[in-house]
């Protein structure tokens, strides 16, 4: 049986922005809007959101340590980390998705 | 590794479970599999299951070339942890110089038209995502490519766009090529859970 590859994003999606973690659920979700191209974010989320979406390579030991520094355990900064990358990942995903239910359906 | 907590273990558990692999594997135990174990309260498993099954589980692509397009992503992404980690998955079914051909250049490289294909597609989708669009899957499917072996292509790359992020942000150390294809073999036994 085929994987339902649409419910596995939308139950990761909930998870990056629910209840679940120890940093606030409405900043994880301005987080997973950030890294899919929406609103800036405050210092030093942006800085270090807005890498880990476009240019992972990029990011620096300073970026980290001022998220870590920020939200005060190892496990925030993690979630702020796991959330940005979760959010540019979403993004391509339901690009993908769309362009595949589009050419599907669609009448040439 | 930039978050300590993740390198050491975060119960006395998982510190001992680390400590216990490295030394029956003869190797440092790989970041990517430290922070499978880490702040597992955060994501309930949600990403490790969906790697596990699209990585893993019955799909029209073989597990190597599912892996050679982790490599890809990776390449695209400039992740040199994960290109190393799943090429040397890929190498375990499929010869060297091809996994190496097309890591070089997948649009000459002596591989399938589908797999070539989808490695287009899945190029855009990780550098260009805004500009996919229904011409891009159709011309796949016009070339023999599936919708569920393109979902399942699709799968592969959105949690590589992930996986790449995080070993990028969280600078995970990078082991040698003998410790690379060790890890292979562990990783084509037990998967992603």
């Amino acid at each position: 049986m085929p994987i339902d590859h649409r419910a596995r994003a939308a139950a990761l999606r909930e998870k990056a922005g629910g209840a679940a973690g120890q940093t606030d659920p409405a900043l994880r979700q301005s987080i997973l809007s950030r890294a899919a191209g929406g609103p800036a974010l405050t210092a030093p989320y942006d800085a270090l959101v807005t890498h880990v979406a476009e240019a992972s390579y990029r990011v620096t030991d300073g970026e980290v340590a001022a998220v870590r520094a920020a939200t005060g355990s190892d496990k925030a900064a993690f979630e702020v980390v796991m959330t940005a990358a979760i959010g540019a990942a979403l993004l391509r995903f339901d690009r993908a998705t769309a362009a595949l239910e589009q050419a599907e359906y669609a009448p040439r | 590794m930039r978050l300590a907590e993740i390198e050491r273990g975060d119960s006395l558990g998982h510190r001992a479970l680390i400590g216990f692999i490295s030394m029956v594997s003869g190797m440092r135990l790989p970041d990517a599999a430290r922070v499978a174990f880490y702040h597992r309260d955060f994501l309930g498993g949600t990403l490790g299951e969906w790697t596990h099954e699209t990585m893993r589980g019955d799909s029209p692509w073989t597990i190597s070339e599912r892996e050679l397009m982790a490599a890809m992503v990776a390449s695209w992404n400039e992740c040199p942890f994960c290109i190393g980690a799943h090429r040397a998955i890929a190498i375990k079914g499929m010869p060297r110089d091809i996994a190496d051909q097309t890591l070089a250049d997948y649009r000459t490289a002596p591989i399938a038209e589908p797999l070539r294909a989808t490695l287009g597609f899945l190029e855009t989708m990780t550098r260009t995502p805004k500009t996919l669009g229904p011409a891009d899957a159709r011309a796949l499917l016009e070339a023999g490519v599936t919708s569920a072996a393109l979902a399942d292509a699709i799968a592969v790359a959105t949690l590589f766009a992930i996986i790449t992020r995080y070993a990028n942000a969280l600078a995970f150390a990078i082991p040698t090529g003998a410790e690379f294809d060790k890890a292979a073999t562990m990783l084509l036994r037990r998967g992603y859970r």
